[in-house]
């Protein structure tokens, strides 16, 4: 321990500070009417009870069996060939033929017909400019 | 009946803190009961008034019990305690005064207030005058309170290398002063 560090801790004894009787009473008072909250890990542990992974893997086998009868039961509807299976090329044409039209009721909605009138006003007002300035030049 | 106090039959702060942890209001009250007035001293330098720093102990010691079962013992538990005392002072501070030691006066520093009632010439006082809060902090924290780098390193948040550095600046500021050959460019902190 060098000559500093000594100095150092020898002042920093010599300040004399002690809690008061008054804050001591204080403290004793506010630590009574605290109680040390759960940590983060049994928190967790306590907001997600044994019951919380039984639901939920219960939930995922069941929407997975839902998936795959649901799958099976599609295909299952469609006839075994009577005939070798024969290789069939996907074209656009074939694909666009296969889904079924859809008849869409709906109406082209005028959206843009105040930007087209905004424009129509700006050009006019681009054309007037040009002529005024053309009468100014006297051309 | 005589009633023995539970320092005495806890006698490790590990025992003490693991009872606390269990929830023991008394455990924690003995765990806590000789950092104290260190702790209420070491807030003096971080708070702009005596009452400040006895608000700043009082929240630092409920703070401590409050999150007690967080408490990572690969820490020392002094470390832990100063590091929390340091952010409960730090929230008292008023945006106005950023630097405590600017406040300059007697009349205004609680710390200084006490190195002037004990009547002796105080190395601490220079300190004070000659470094900036966080070299301070750190210098007191090592001579003071006999913390290790690393552990000055965690209570104040900062890097060790920046600790190293700094209290070696410190103790160069204050080896002129004490030397009497002022140097006022080095004793920045």
């Amino acid at each position: 321990m060098d000559k500093l560090a000594n100095r150092l801790r020898k002042d920093a004894d010599n300040i004399e500070v002690a809690v008061s009787d008054e804050l001591d009473h204080r403290i004793a008072a506010s630590l009574r009417s605290v109680t040390p909250q759960q940590d983060s890990e049994s928190i967790v542990t306590s907001q997600r009870p044994a019951l919380f992974w039984w639901a939920s893997s219960l939930t995922g086998i069941a929407a997975a069996a839902a998936v795959i009868i649901i799958v099976n039961s599609g295909t299952s509807q469609v006839p075994a060939p009577a005939t070798p299976a024969t290789t069939v090329t996907a074209t656009p044409a074939s694909i666009a033929a296969a889904v079924p039209a859809i008849d869409w009721k709906a109406e082209t909605a005028m959206l843009t017909g105040q930007l087209q009138q905004e424009l129509d006003a700006l050009q006019s007002d681009i054309k007037k400019a040009e002529r005024k300035v053309k009468d100014d030049i006297g051309l | 009946m005589i009633q023995i106090p539970l320092y005495l039959l806890l006698r490790t702060e590990t025992q003490l803190v693991k009872a606390a942890q269990a929830g023991s209001a008394d455990a924690f009250a003995d765990l806590v009961h000789h950092y104290r007035d260190r702790l209420l001293r070491f807030l003096l330098t971080r708070c702009a008034s005596y009452a400040d720093a006895e608000d700043a102990l009082q929240d630092t010691l409920i703070n401590a019990y409050r999150y007690i079962r967080s408490y990572d013992p690969r820490w020392r538990f002094s470390t832990w305690l100063y590091r929390i005392a340091i952010r409960n002072a730090a929230k008292l501070r008023t945006p106005d005064v950023l630097e405590i030691h600017e406040l300059g006066d007697v009349e205004n520093d609680p710390l200084l207030q006490c190195i002037a009632d004990s009547e002796s010439e105080n190395l601490w006082n220079s300190a004070r005058h000659l470094l900036n809060d966080e070299v301070f902090a750190a210098m007191w924290l090592r001579y003071a309170e006999d913390m290790s780098v690393n552990d000055i390193s965690k209570a104040l948040d900062r890097s060790a290398s920046w600790t190293k550095v700094n209290l070696m600046r410190g103790r160069r500021a204050l080896d002129a002063e004490l030397n009497g050959t002022n140097r006022k460019s080095e004793a920045y902190g």
